[in-house]
């Protein structure tokens, strides 16, 4: 009797689909379940109104809703917060040092913000491990601090120096490194990192790893066709990318809800088979929760997690963008929901982690690394106009390229001895 | 040595690439049970399994993306495009992720981006192209365009041993057309080395692809009028050989350059510059161009003749050029 062939499940054949719906038996409604970890639901809307001869954004809603607590963490004890923390004060003061060299005619071109942003970049970025990998988008400096670049690094990339990570060839977060922190350096064109992130996973599962792979898209990026199609291929090949979509309510001064419809982008993770998270990203604990459940998911091969982080993006588009589109009301509404001073009473007075004392400290510190990478960058050289020859192709020697996680195993089969059918081929 | 066409030159190049290196991996459309729509990868999912050769959605952003960011980890992944016409819904992976990864920030993108193009097979405008030309004008990526069996097995093998990514155009014309004794050994053919299919003093054609062999089909028939081709095959139309377009030149001192693509905009007129910088003293003669229309590839098939050159019109012209 011949043998029944046994049916394999492939490692780039998808486990299961994680978001899969329930139909009670009662009912021909399904439901599906979005993990919502916030611990509270604003409901803020914002209209587009005639004002005399202009057009203006108008919200309403729940404005003096009171401020929610920090949400105590599953997994982050008390000196991950202390460090999550300290990376939020120094990506926000290191904008400022930013901005002053703006104005000081230091930077070329414009400046990013993060404002109000931080603890989303830097919670995120601190669930990875060291051999994962991170893409980063603009705002995401913060992302780039906790890999392990400095200060320094994003100062000089915005002063175009010979010494910044890209030697004056981009500019802001756009730099990255293959060798030792793992980051993809992002391009402007938004929604692209997705499936490169995808394609990280893909190279480390083939070399016998399954690493998480982090990035971001913003309320505007996601509306991009790459998006679908970078997310929709990570969900089909079960690879572990981490997608946070910073929902910030604008994509440069277009509001969220003019990029799509439905009420929370997390449900877009239903129709990817894939689980959805809705986190405050305002909220460092949230955010690291869920990006830590996700990498674990990832780790375990378990495939993709979108998560949702709730924000506002508390400055312009960029240092040039007054950002006077933005009804005052909603600055004011997330302004009482600032990261660092919830994250600040949460340390101080709640779990008293840190005494007065230990925070000034640890403040003192923190504009001491600032001030010693501010001069550091300012006094480095411009690169010589020459500089900007060479290097668009890997050269003989330049690279080495070998696979970072291991040789992959062959699997030694038999050729097979004749090939199908000729004949049937798409136009001869 | 064996008799392999055009398209098994170029499984057999893959297949032993694959065999010779664990990092080399197959991801595309279609190229797995399939074997892909000209059977490119027939029997590669057999050999090297899944997890090697990889269906996946109909996502050419997607495909680009997830090879370049695997290449970031060490790997060496051969991305086939169904039809090198859907080549611009990854235009914008290939152009500003791809090609400028190393410039930017010093990451090398070992990757190969492989398909069929070009006309003759009554394919109409959507399965016809030669879009190579979007890819030239980007500094960073290679681009390379055999004309035999011999070079396609040698140049993908090569594309795929370089650090660099390689837009490697396949010929859809010349897949069971042309045959030729291939070498079952490991050879390269180097990128941007051109090569001269066949000597001529009275003048030069620089051609590449399937317009190779319409210039030595028209050199076969000057040849009985006592008009002696130089066929140049570029092989590489990125980098280009700059030496062997000027030293052709020198040799025949009159040149008609062909191509499958449209006129304007075409890599005519980069050969003639670089004829121009490089051996302008030698001209005897005015460089001429001989092109596809520009126009979108008509499907019907007297208008796609019409539409491309052909063996009469290289004729026509280097009878002109060798009276000049
Ligand atoms: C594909 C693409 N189109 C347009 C732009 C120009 N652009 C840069 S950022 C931006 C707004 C992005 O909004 P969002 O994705 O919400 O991110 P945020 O700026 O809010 O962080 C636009 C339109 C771009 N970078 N890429
Ligand atoms: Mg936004």
């Amino acid at each position: 009797m011949p043998k029944k062939p046994k049916a394999r499940s492939h490692s780039n054949h998808r486990a299961s689909r994680a978001s899969r719906p329930t139909t009670p038996a009662s009912s021909s409604q399904r439901t599906y379940t979005i993990l919502d970890y916030r611990l509270e639901r604003p409901r803020i809307e914002l209209r587009q109104v005639r004002d005399g001869d202009t057009v203006r954004y108008e919200v309403s809603g729940d404005l003096s809703a009171p401020v929610p607590p920090i949400r105590e963490s599953k997994y982050l004890g008390k000196q991950q917060c202390i460090e999550i923390y300290r990376w939020m004060l120094l990506n926000r003061k290191m904008e400022a040092a930013l901005e002053n060299l703006y104005k000081q005619g230091k930077v070329v071109g414009g400046v990013y913000f993060g404002l109000g942003q931080e603890g989303c970049s830097c919670a995120s970025a601190y669930a990875l491990e060291p051999d994962e990998w991170l893409g980063p988008l603009i705002r995401n400096q913060g992302s780039l601090l906790v890999r392990g670049f400095s200060p320094r690094d994003i100062m000089m990339q915005y002063m175009a120096r010979a010494g910044s990570p890209t030697k004056g060839r981009d500019a802001s977060s756009h730099f990255g490194d293959i060798q030792k922190r793992n980051v993809v350096a992002p391009i402007s064109t938004l929604g692209d990192l997705i499936p490169v992130l995808a394609g990280v996973a893909l190279g480390a599962r083939l070399q016998g790893k399954n690493i998480a792979v982090m990035t971001y898209i913003g309320d505007g990026g996601q509306s991009t066709g790459v998006t679908y199609e970078g997310l929709n291929f990570a969900a089909v090949q079960n690879l572990g990318l981490v997608l946070f979509v910073e929902n910030n309510l604008w994509g440069y001064s277009t509001p969220a809800d003019m990029q799509f419809l439905i009420e929370d982008l997390a449900e877009r993770a239903i129709a990817y088979g894939i689980p959805g998270v809705i986190v405050d990203g305002t909220d460092p604990c949230q955010v690291y929760d869920a990006a830590h459940e996700a990498c674990e998911r990832a780790r375990r091969g378990e495939g993709p997690t979108l998560i949702e982080a709730k924000m506002m993006r508390m400055k312009g588009h960029a240092i040039h963008d007054a950002a006077e589109y933005v009804p005052k009301p909603l600055f004011e509404y997330w302004k009482k929901r600032d990261p660092i001073a919830r994250f600040e009473n949460f340390l101080v007075n709640v779990k008293k982690w840190l005494t007065p004392a230990e925070h000034e400290k640890l403040l003192a510190g923190v504009d001491a690394q600032l001030e010693a990478d501010r001069e550091f960058a300012v006094a480095s050289p411009m690169p010589t106009p020459e500089s900007a020859a060479g290097g668009t192709y890997c050269e003989e020697g330049c690279h080495e390229v070998k696979p970072k996680y291991g040789v992959p195993t062959v699997k030694s089969r038999k050729a097979p001895a004749t090939l199908r059918a000729e004949s049937a081929v798409h136009l001869k | 040595m064996p008799t392999l066409t055009y398209l098994e030159a170029i499984r057999q190049g893959i297949w032993e690439e694959m065999e010779r290196d664990p990092t080399v991996f197959c991801i595309g459309e279609d190229i797995g049970i399939y074997g892909g729509a000209f059977k490119v990868t027939d029997g590669f999912i057999d050999r090297f399994g899944p997890e090697r050769v990889i269906d996946t959605p109909i996502a050419e952003s997607a495909i680009v993306g997830a090879a370049f960011g695997a290449s970031l980890t060490g790997m060496r992944p051969v991305a086939e495009f169904q039809f090198m016409d859907f080549i611009g819904c990854a235009f914008n992976q290939i152009t500003n992720m791809v090609a400028k990864a190393h410039y930017r920030w010093g990451a090398p993108a070992p990757l190969v981006i492989r398909g069929p193009s070009g006309g003759n097979v009554h394919g109409g405008p959507f399965h016809s192209q030669n879009p190579e030309m979007y890819f030239v004008h980007t500094p960073g990526l290679k681009v390379v365009c055999p004309a035999t069996a011999y070079d396609a097995k040698g140049l993908i093998k090569a594309s795929i041993r370089d650090n660099n990514p390689v837009i490697f155009f396949e010929h859809k014309y010349l897949y069971r057309r042309i045959k030729e004794d291939v070498p079952d050994d490991d050879y390269i053919v180097p990128l941007g080395k051109a090569r001269v299919a066949r000597s001529g003093r009275d003048l030069s054609i620089i051609t590449y692809a399937a317009m190779v062999h319409v210039a030595l089909e028209a050199a076969e028939m000057l040849s009985k009028e006592g008009i002696e081709l130089e066929v140049v095959d570029l092989r590489t139309v990125s980098p280009l050989d700059r030496e062997a377009i000027a030293e052709t030149v020198r040799r025949t001192n009159k040149v008609i350059i062909l191509h499958e693509h449209v006129r304007t905009g075409g890599i005519a007129g980069e050969i003639s510059a670089i004829i121009n910088e490089e051996a302008f003293d030698s001209l005897d003669g005015p460089i001429v161009r001989l092109t596809a229309l520009d126009s979108p590839v008509p499907f019907s098939p007297p208008q796609e003749e019409f539409f491309l050159p052909k063996p009469n019109d290289v004729v026509r012209e280097a009878r002109k050029l060798a009276a000049y």
